[in-house]
């Protein structure tokens, strides 16, 4: 299956292991990834302000793009596929916006001038979602690694649920990524904070609120008995993971947990180079040799 | 759709029908006596009505186009009275006079020699980097290629130069050539290269070797833009849109800085300086017999009148370098540059029958008289509407050659430029006639980059001696830097022990004598500065060359 | 046939009304017009980008941007010259920097204010794809950024209208010198040579052909092997 696969300018930077270890599990399961040749930013660093045009033009442009791969029949459907819970939540949002109000619509259309028209056809799903649906019996048999014995503490944030007509599962309840872990053989402890916000909005501004929540959820996750925290997103992840250096220096009693993408792990599973575990803050190698995973 | 007008299109038909068999053909180059007839013959240079032997100064007897003379015996722009020298603005150790690849590379090297940067000044006419220099497509010789050396390549500038290029300075070229091309990829410019990290070369007029490199077929703006990019960087200071207008000398008789023209405000103030580099380069404004250039707004040849005015002497302003292919057509670009890469990667020169009837890459001037036989000889060129005459210059062959794309590739700047003039150069040939480009002469310097005036130096197109009668494709960009570089190391020397006297302008007195007492009558000013292309004469200088 | 039969145009440059030749860029026109460029004007080829021009041809509310001595005269053509774009070029030392998109947001953070507008390469004469480069700054993406800019000449244009207030031109320079020195680093050969030089290899050679008298020089250039 071929499919239109947008990475967001934070999988090329901060989050390679993300980028990496989705092409990775994307292959095991037979799904080529295709970059748009053009790609801009999604537009997030511009909350997407309902009445101002402008913020979305950039979203709207990579849904073009997405348009034109399927003209050129590079791609097998018209879904485009995002991982960074950001550019998910930004271009599922403008999409939905500017397929609700054909006045916007227009003003896009004629503003972008030389792009072609956006037709409104595409439709963009997050990686969690596409896995889901091809069934968890069909991930099960693409596993040659087994995750037995892990301890996995899944983390949803705040992005990839709400707002809840967007989000990709129950918002108070998400099962997605238990579901997942199960299939991969792993343990997964399951935890009342796991759609609790990181803090990530206060990162710049108010780094001790942030901070401060980061742990609440890292302690959490240590006294439910995990080895390790499962992300979706490059901002919890960051969150929580490149983080608790700073935590430590408030915390003396805090001693690290490792924190991974949740493709890392299914590329793990899958046998699969190109788990990025290197660019990981604290690095998850030692916890993963001890359960005899790598 | 074709560029060109009906009646063009039975001839464009024959270049299309004789392309198949053309691809891979070439004619023999010439040999020694038939490059000398054609040159006798045809070659502008020759023409010696169009020159006479100049009346004043160390060059007195030398011939050299009336345009060049005109700007020698002309009155300096300047009185001495009008300036107030004791009101120095601008007390520097080294002022460089012009921002093209010579002067920022100058600049550059005398802050590594030790010179504050903002003891070094740089003086520019338009913006930094606005200049000849940039506008460079060809590219760049340099002898670094496993079956090339400095050796061959001092050969090729020699015979080139018809054997009157000053040997010291051809060695110190050739041999500082490779370190030049190491240089600039330190500081980040982007040599074309090929898959396996070696340097892409081409052949250029010529060569024995392939010696040329480029950056796509922007090689000098790539190189100007990082070395401005690093000028800045570097935090030297500068002031653009001012002129120099003249050399400042001291009571020693050592050149010590220039008076300059602010020429937004129309104000004269003094730069007082240990070391005083020209770097202004040549003098494709002044147009030479009529002909258009290829040359920048600012190539008027005020490095080398101003040098004169303090007594530096000249050589080989005799010759003068046409290039074979300036744009004939359309009317909007005639003269312009197209690059001799073209005919390096296979594009061909032909005649009205579609016929190819010269070797490609003849050294210039020969080159060049080759297609002005063709159309006023033999009167076998094409006349465009404007009653100009050109020849075709079978660009198509180049994707044919080398692989489809490789002009959209290689020659973005082409592409683009007849493209807006609704010529694709993939499907069409070039109509091209040859323009004025490059002043082989100029002030003369030593290795050093010294004048024989004490405290002025001198480096790229201004001078004269490297490239002897006649300047290879390639090599103006490598002397500019060789040279350059070696102009702000040793004005940096200089400036460390040299010590000024009292400022004076005494020696625009001694010239303007000069000129009476040859009898020189008129109203001439130099330097000239700013072509005067105003109202009419706009029109009538596009008819001047017909 | 010929220029005195052509046709004329009327333009404005900056308001003052002109009846310029049909068939002359916008710089030749002015000329023809009386004026003597001081500023904006430079190569006059197409190379420097010191004559932006801002135009709107009467009848259209688009706002071009050109070249003027690239760009031919129409009729009834509003033109003001753009020749400085203010903007401060940040200085760096190269030899510290990494080829990656934190140099890129240190030194010009307002590229994250980006919206993908692609205002910037609407103005382009050149025909970049402005907003890909900046876009691909953005992420870190050096070499893209670099091969998309190439052609850039500095005039300046793009970063007068973006709306984002970036100066695309500086970023695209930053891209070009990041990806020349550290993705494709420097040629062997050239390295080479320059030890060779520099151990005086050639210099025997070269003195040898320094001290020839014109007539062995002839010889000697005359046979000499070509090889290309
Ligand atoms: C279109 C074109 C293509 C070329 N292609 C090639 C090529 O492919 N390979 C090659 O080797 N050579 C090429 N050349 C030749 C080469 O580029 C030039 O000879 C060389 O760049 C000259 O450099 P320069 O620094 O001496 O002078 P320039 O680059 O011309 O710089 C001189 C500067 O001084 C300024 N100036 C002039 N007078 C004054 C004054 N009175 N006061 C202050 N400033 C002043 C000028 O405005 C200009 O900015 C080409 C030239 C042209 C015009
Ligand atoms: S990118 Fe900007 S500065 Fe460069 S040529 Fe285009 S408009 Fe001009
Ligand atoms: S004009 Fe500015 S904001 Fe718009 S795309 Fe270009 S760089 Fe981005």
């Amino acid at each position: 299956m071929r499919l239109a696969y947008y990475p967001g300018c934070t999988m090329k930077t901060d989050a390679k292991n993300f980028d990496e270890s989705t092409y990775s599990a994307a292959e095991a399961l037979g799904i080529e990834l295709l970059e748009p040749t053009r790609w801009n930013c999604c537009g997030t660093v511009h909350a997407l302000a309902k009445d101002n045009v402008m913020n979305y033009l950039a979203p709207i442009r990579n849904l073009i793009r997405v348009e034109q791969m399927n003209e050129a029949e590079l791609v097998d459907d018209k879904r485009v596929v995002t991982q960074c819970a950001m550019c998910y939540n930004t271009l599922k949002r403008a999409n939905a916006d500017a397929k609700a109000d054909p006045d916007k619509m227009g003003k896009i259309r004629d503003f972008m001038e030389k792009e072609p028209n956006y037709q409104g056809s595409v439709n963009v799903v997050h990686m969690l979602e596409l896995i889901k649906g091809l069934g968890w019996d069909e991930v099960k048999s693409k596993v040659v690694k087994p995750l037995d014995g892990l301890k996995v503490f899944p983390y949803y944030g705040c992005l990839l649920l709400r707002p809840r007509e967007y989000g990709i599962d129950d918002p108070d309840h998400p099962t997605v990524m238990e579901d997942l872990f199960e299939a991969l053989g792993a343990e997964v402890v399951d935890n009342p904070y796991k759609a609790k916000c990181c803090g990530a909005y206060h990162a710049v501004h108010l780094k001790e609120v942030a901070a401060d929540l980061s742990y609440r959820i890292l302690r959490q996750a240590q006294e439910a008995g995990a080895d390790i925290i499962v992300t979706a997103c490059p901002l919890c992840q960051f969150n929580l993971g490149d983080r608790q250096n700073e935590i430590k220096k408030h915390q003396r009693e805090f001693e690290g947990i490792p924190v991974v993408y949740y493709t890392q792990l299914m590329a793990l599973a899958f046998g699969k180079e190109g788990t990025g575990f290197e660019q990981n803050i604290p690095d998850p190698v030692p916890v993963l040799e001890e359960k005899g995973l790598l | 759709m074709s560029g060109y007008p009906e009646y063009m299109q039975g001839l464009l038909k024959l270049v299309e029908e004789t392309r198949p068999d053309r691809v891979g053909k070439a004619l023999r180059a010439m040999n020694a006596e038939e490059k000398e007839q054609i040159l006798r013959d045809w070659h502008p240079d020759y023409k010696m009505d169009q020159k006479r032997k100049l009346k004043i100064g160390s060059s007195a007897g030398e011939l050299m186009p009336h345009e060049v003379a005109d700007t020698l015996e002309a009155h300096p722009v300047i009185k001495p009275g009008d300036i107030d020298l004791s009101n120095v603005v601008y007390d520097v150790d080294v002022l460089v006079i012009g921002a093209g690849g010579a002067g920022l590379s100058a600049s550059l090297t005398a802050i590594e020699h030790g010179v504050a940067p903002d003891n070094v000044l740089m003086i520019q006419k338009l913006r930094l980097g606005d200049a000849n220099s940039k506008m460079s497509q060809g590219g760049i010789q340099a002898a670094d290629a496993p079956d090339d050396n400095p050796t061959i390549h001092y050969l090729d500038v020699i015979g080139g130069g018809h054997y009157a290029n000053k040997p010291d300075l051809v060695e110190a070229m050739v041999k500082e050539g490779p370190d030049v091309i190491k240089w600039h990829e330190e500081l980040g410019v982007t040599y074309d290269k090929l898959e396996d990290g070696t340097m892409q070369l081409a052949p250029g007029g010529g060569t024995s070797r392939k010696r040329m490199h480029s950056c796509k077929d922007y090689t000098g703006l790539e190189i100007t833009r990082v070395l401005v990019d690093e000028f800045i960087n570097k935090e030297i200071s500068y002031v653009e849109f001012t002129s120099a207008v003249e050399l400042v000398m001291d009571d020693k008789g050592q050149v010590a800085g220039a008076v300059l023209w602010d020429m937004d405000h129309d104000d004269y103030t003094v730069a007082r300086a240990k070391s005083t580099i020209l770097a202004t380069g040549g003098f494709g404004r002044l147009h030479i017999q009529g002909f258009e250039t290829t040359n920048h707004y600012g190539a008027t040849n005020d490095g080398v009148v101003m040098a004169y005015h303090v007594g530096a002497n000249l050589r080989d302003l005799d010759s003068t370098q046409f290039h074979p292919t300036g744009a004939a057509y359309p009317a909007q670009i005639v003269g312009q540059l197209c690059t001799e890469k073209l005919r390096a990667r296979g594009a061909q020169p032909l005649n009205n029958d579609g016929v190819l009837f010269v070797y490609p890459l003849e050294t210039r001037d020969v080159e060049a008289s080759a297609l002005i036989r063709e159309c006023y000889g033999r009167e076998k060129g094409i006349v465009t509407p404007t009653g100009m005459r050109g020849v075709w210059l079978d660009t198509p062959l180049i994707d044919v050659i080398n692989g489809e794309g490789t002009i959209e590739r290689e020659f973005a700047a082409m592409f683009r430029t007849f493209n807006k003039f609704g010529i694709d150069i993939r499907e069409e040939p070039m109509l091209v006639y040859p323009t004025l480009h490059y002043q082989n002469g100029g002030v003369e310097i030593n290795v050093q980059c010294e004048t024989n005036v004490p405290g002025l130096y001198a480096a790229g197109e201004v001078c004269g001696g490297i490239h002897g009668k006649n300047r290879l494709m390639g090599n103006s960009q490598l002397d500019l830097y060789v040279f350059g570089r070696r102009a702000g190391r040793f004005s940096a020397e200089r400036a460390k022990t040299a010590t000024l006297g009292d400022l004076t302008l005494d020696h625009l007195d001694v010239y303007e004598k000069m000129l009476a007492d040859a009898g020189v009558v008129t109203d001439r000013k130099a330097p000239t500065l700013l072509p005067e292309y105003r109202g009419k004469r706009t029109l009538e200088h596009q008819l001047k060359m017909l | 046939m010929g220029e005195n039969e052509s046709e004329m145009v009327t333009i404005h440059v900056m308001g003052k009304k002109h009846e310029v030749p049909a068939d002359l860029t916008i710089m030749k026109a002015m000329e023809y017009a009386g004026h003597q460029f001081r500023r904006g004007a430079g190569c006059r080829g197409g190379y420097c980008g010191a004559c932006a021009a801002m135009y709107r041809v009467k009848g259209s509310y688009k706002l071009e941007g050109a070249l003027a001595c690239q760009k031919i005269v129409e009729d009834g053509m509003y033109i003001a010259q753009i020749p400085f774009s203010p903007a401060e070029k940040i200085t760096y030392d190269l030899s510290e920097l990494k080829p990656d998109a934190n140099t890129f947001l240190e030194y010009y953070p307002e590229i994250s204010r980006c919206l993908s507008c692609n205002t910037c390469t609407k103005a382009c004469p050149q025909d970049i794809e402005v907003m890909d480069y900046v876009q691909a700054s953005l992420r870190g993406d050096v070499e893209g950024a670099a091969r998309l800019s190439f052609d850039c000449i500095g005039c300046g244009l793009c970063a007068v209208r973006c709306p984002a207030e970036i100066v695309p031109y500086n970023v695209g320079q930053l891209a070009r010198r990041l990806n020349s020195r550290y993705v494709i680093g420097p040629t062997e050969h050239v390295l080479k040579r320059v030890g060779e030089v520099e151990a005086g290899e050639f210099d025997a050679d070269i003195d040898e052909l320094k001290r020839s008298d014109r007539k062995t020089l002839q010889k000697r250039y005359e046979s000499r092997e070509v090889k290309l």
